[in-house]
Formats: structure tokens, C-alpha cells, sequence
């Protein structure tokens, strides 16, 4: 027996719901899941009921009050939660990484698992549902402004919130993970940055469509800054491959349970 | 007697660690699915896009040209990963399963519930029996210049074909207002959209249209060459970007 071993029975840090001591961050991870459907269903929901009654023209008061209103609501919401979240990752920092145990690296890896995971399901969202959506919203109204039905939340809160959460993602690996603080993960940083660089684009694609009015050609190449960035979504496979080498070690470390 | 030491091969997981395993196992499952879903659609839905989006625009002249085109590129990076490192011979499978899974949500609650388009104007096309034969020819010949010439040429010959039994029906012949038209055109005519205009100027354009039954073939198959460059290509790509370095400063 290796001596340095450690016993999975008996030191066990406790998980709720008699969860294994590995999926000790699963009911938040869950939990997160459900919040964000809510808040992406619901803005859904909330198009369906004013978008064609209030947001096809951008002069109308009616747009202020239920479009114009909305991104500020979004834009406040940001101001607080980006601080927050990211306060606190690095401030609840964990100083002592030299010390932690097998198993505690172990669970902090399925933790980071979970945090890249609500970090695709952003990125589900803003890449998938509510990008094509676009297309769909502006082949029946007219874009008078940057700020549409669609744009409001498409661009000023879900490309943000997925940053949020990629840049969450990256900042627990940094703070939480030995390998990760001793050195700066290349494919988790491509994974994160990459994607950011979508939001960046939209100064690009906004500042394109003030010549191009009419819409919308879709797979036009004023849209392709967009493309590039989502590629390095593919950094992904990297963090997959350093994950499992490192779990497959720490795994050696520890003696095997029934 | 000799004794002669045994290299035995490694021993898969039993009990806990086997568990936490195949946890980790569902947790990479569900983090692949919404990031090929969000990253892959976005890719295809800007550089496919309109020829995916309605059916007017699947033409013979681009359509199949464009599609397997852009399509096999996230398959192959995936396929970089998944094949050499865990033996999953599934990469292609994945990633257009999660785009057709992401295209259909969209078309159905974006177009069709949100704004009125008739789902039969917005079916997304599949390639995914193209992408069940990418999968087999790299799990049978374990050959990257394999699969790169026969798999790439497969995937984009079988789109056409593989295709016609959703689309064929959409490309049958009217006579409306003394003009004739497909049904497709039809749909594009009946449910004006903002970039009608500009899209008349673009569908079907240039000579090729003169080629009448021979205009399909020659873009499957200017695809089919163009697909075995890019499936190199995007394996590539998809091994950089799987890189396992840390480094110092970024």
C-alpha cells in the first residue's frame, strides 16, 4: 500500500443530500441551471408578449418605457453581480493550495466542471437560441436602432453574462487548483477569451450595419468576426485532457472504496 | 527458473472511483452538449445561415456547396479530441446532433412561434447520416488521410441525396400569377421578409442555372473536394486548440 494514501471512507468531506463527497457543489450547480432558465425563459416569454406591440419602432414612448427600460435594468444587474461574483472568487481565495487534499482537488475539479458547464449553458443561449433568433426578429421589423427587441437581449445581457460566467470559470481554476495557480491554463484562457472577443465583434457588426440597412444576410461577412471567436470555444478539449491527466494522478493517491 | 516481470495493462476503476468516473463522465456530457449547441450553431447559423434558414434559399448552386462545407469543420476538430485521446468514435455524431437539436428549438419557438413563419419555410437540413459514415470511417481505418479523402468526400456527397427526401417535395413545379415557380419560391413570395429584396438579388444567381439537372452534382462535388481539404484543416485546429500547456503570463 502506498503510504501516502489517503482512505476514501471516514475523512469524507460531508456533502448535503448524502450526495458522494465529490459532487459536494451539485445542488448549487443545479440550482444555477434552473435560475438562468428561468431568467433566459423569461425573457423569451416577455418578447412574445411586447415585442410586436411596443418594440418595432424604436420612436415610439412605448419603446422607452418597455425595451429602453429593460436594458438599463440589464445594465444595473451587470454592474452589480460582475463585482460580486468575481469579489468574491478572489477574495474567498484559497491561500493555502500547498496543503489541500487529493480529495479535496478532486471535488474542486468537478466544481470547475460544473462552473465551465454553466458557462457552455450561457454560451447555449447566447451562440445558439437567441443568436438565430436574431435572424428571425429582423426579417420582420426594421432595424431604426442597435438596440432592438432582439439586441437588448441578445447582445447587453447574455453575450455579458456568459463572460461572466467564463470569467468565473476561469477564476475559481485560478484561485482553487494548484496546477491552475502555479501556471496559467492556455486552453481554459483561450475557452474564456475567445468567446469574449464575440462581444467585442458587436461594435464591428453594429458599425457595419450603419451602412447595410436593410435586413439581414445572414451569413454575411460582417458577421464572421463573430465565427472567429466562437472557435476557440474548441480550447474546451484542452481543459477536458489536463483535467483527466490530473484526476487519473490524484486518483492513484487515493485508495479505492466500495 | 527465470522469473520474467508481467506488464499487465491497466486496470479499469472499480467501486468509488469508478463511480466518481462515470460521474465525471455525465458532467462532460452535459457540458458538451450546450457548448457544441451554442458554439457550432453559432458558427453554422453565420456562415451557412440563410441557405440553412428558409427554403427558398436551398438552392443547387450553393446550398450543397456551403453546407457540408462549413459543416464538417467543428465534427473534425471534435473528432481530434475524441478518436486519438479516448477512442469515442462519435466526434461528428456529437456536434451535429447538437446542432440539429439547437436548430430546431430555434426554428420552432424563434420563426415559427414568434414570428409566424410556417415551419415548413424554415426546416433546417441534416447531416447526420453524413456524419454517422465521417465517424465509421475513421473508427474502421484509424487514418486521418483516410478519412480525410473518403470520409470528407462521403460526407459531402451524401448530403444532397440524404436530404431530398425532406426537400423534394418543397421543389416541385407551380404556375402563379403566368410565372413558374417552386413551392419554395412560393413560401418566399407569400411571407415577405425585410431582406426579400436583397435576397432575390442573391438566390440562384450566374450561369450554372443553365446547366439545368447537372448544376447539383458539379457543387457536390466541387464540396466533396473542398471538404478533404478542410477536414485536415479543422483536425488540425481542433488539436491546437486542444493544447494541455500552462503558461507564465498570457
Amino acid at each position: 500500500m502506498n503510504i501516502t494514501a489517503q482512505t476514501i471512507s471516514g475523512t469524507t468531506p460531508r456533502a448535503p443530500f448524502n450526495l458522494p463527497w465529490y459532487l459536494r457543489d451539485l445542488p448549487k450547480y443545479l440550482l444555477t441551471f434552473a435560475v438562468m432558465t428561468v431568467i433566459y425563459v423569461g425573457f423569451r416569454m416577455y418578447q412574445g408578449a411586447y415585442a410586436i406591440s411596443t418594440g418595432l419602432d424604436s420612436s415610439d414612448p412605448a419603446f422607452d418605457v418597455h425595451w429602453m427600460r429593460l436594458l438599463y435594468l440589464e445594465g444595473a444587474f451587470l454592474l452589480i453581480v460582475f463585482p460580486s461574483l468575481w469579489g468574491y472568487l478572489w477574495f474567498t481565495r484559497d491561500r493555502n493550495l500547498d496543503k489541500i487534499t487529493p480529495k479535496e482537488e478532486i471535488t474542486r475539479y468537478f466544481t470547475l466542471t460544473m462552473w465551465i458547464s454553466i458557462y457552455t449553458f450561457a454560451v447555449y443561449w447566447a451562440g445558439s437560441y437567441f443568436a438565430e433568433q436574431d435572424n428571425s426578429w429582423h426579417q420582420v421589423s426594421v432595424r431604426d436602432t442597435p438596440f432592438t427587441a432582439n439586441h437588448i437581449i441578445e447582445f447587453y445581457f447574455n453575450f455579458p453574462f456568459y463572460i461572466l460566467m467564463g470569467g468565473s470559470a476561469w477564476l475559481y481554476a485560478r484561485t482553487r487548483l494548484p496546477l491552475y495557480a502555479e501556471g496559467i491554463s492556455l486552453p481554459l484562457t483561450l475557452a474564456v477569451v475567445g468567446p469574449f472577443m464575440i462581444f467585442v465583434s458587436v461594435g464591428f457588426n453594429e458599425w457595419g450595419h450603419t451602412f447595410w440597412f436593410r435586413e439581414e444576410f445572414f451569413a454575411a461577412p460582417i458577421h464572421w468576426g463573430f465565427v472567429t471567436g466562437v472557435w476557440f470555444a474548441l480550447g474546451v478539449g484542452g481543459i477536458l485532457l489536463q483535467q483527466v491527466m490530473r484526476l487519473v494522478q490524484l486518483l492513484d493517491q487515493i485508495e479505492d472504496a466500495a | 527458473m527465470t522469473g520474467k516481470s508481467l506488464d499487465l495493462p491497466a486496470q479499469p476503476y472499480t467501486g468509488e472511483k469508478a463511480r466518481l468516473s462515470r460521474a465525471y463522465d455525465y458532467l462532460i456530457l452535459v457540458l458538451a452538449l450546450f457548448l457544441f449547441i451554442g458554439s457550432f450553431h453559432l458558427h453554422v447559423a453565420l456562415t451557412v445561415g440563410d441557405w440553412d434558414f428558409w427554403q427558398d434559399w436551398k438552392d443547387r448552386q450553393w446550398w450543397p456547396l456551403i453546407t457540408p462545407l462549413m459543416m464538417i469543420t467543428f465534427p473534425a476538430a471534435v473528432q481530434a479530441v475524441l478518436w486519438p485521446n479516448f477512442r469515442l468514435p462519435f466526434g461528428a455524431t456529437l456536434c451535429i446532433s447538437c446542432l440539429l437539436i439547437g436548430t430546431w428549438i430555434t426554428r420552432f419557438f424563434a420563426y415559427h412561434m414568434w414570428n409566424f413563419f410556417p415551419i415548413n419555410e424554415v426546416l433546417p437540413a441534416t447531416m447526420l447520416p453524413s456524419a454517422l459514415v465521417l465517424d465509421a470511417i475513421l473508427m474502421l481505418s484509424n487514418s486521418l488521410t483516410v478519412t480525410s479523402i473518403f470520409g470528407g468526400m462521403a460526407f459531402a456527397l451524401l448530403f444532397y441525396p440524404t436530404n431530398w427526401p425532406i426537400f423534394g417535395m418543397f421543389h416541385v413545379p407551380v404556375e402563379y400569377g403566368g410565372a413558374q415557380l417552386t413551392v419554395a419560391d412560393l413560401f418566399g413570395f407569400q411571407y415577405i421578409r425585410a431582406g426579400t429584396p436583397e435576397y432575390l438579388r442573391i438566390i440562384e444567381r450566374g450561369t450554372l442555372r443553365t446547366y439545368g439537372q447537372y448544376a447539383t452534382p458539379l457543387s457536390a462535388f466541387c464540396s466533396a473536394l473542398l471538404c478533404t481539404l478542410m477536414y485536415p484543416l479543422w483536425w488540425y485546429l481542433g488539436k491546437a486548440f486542444a493544447t494541455t500547456k500552462y503558461v507564465q503570463n498570457i
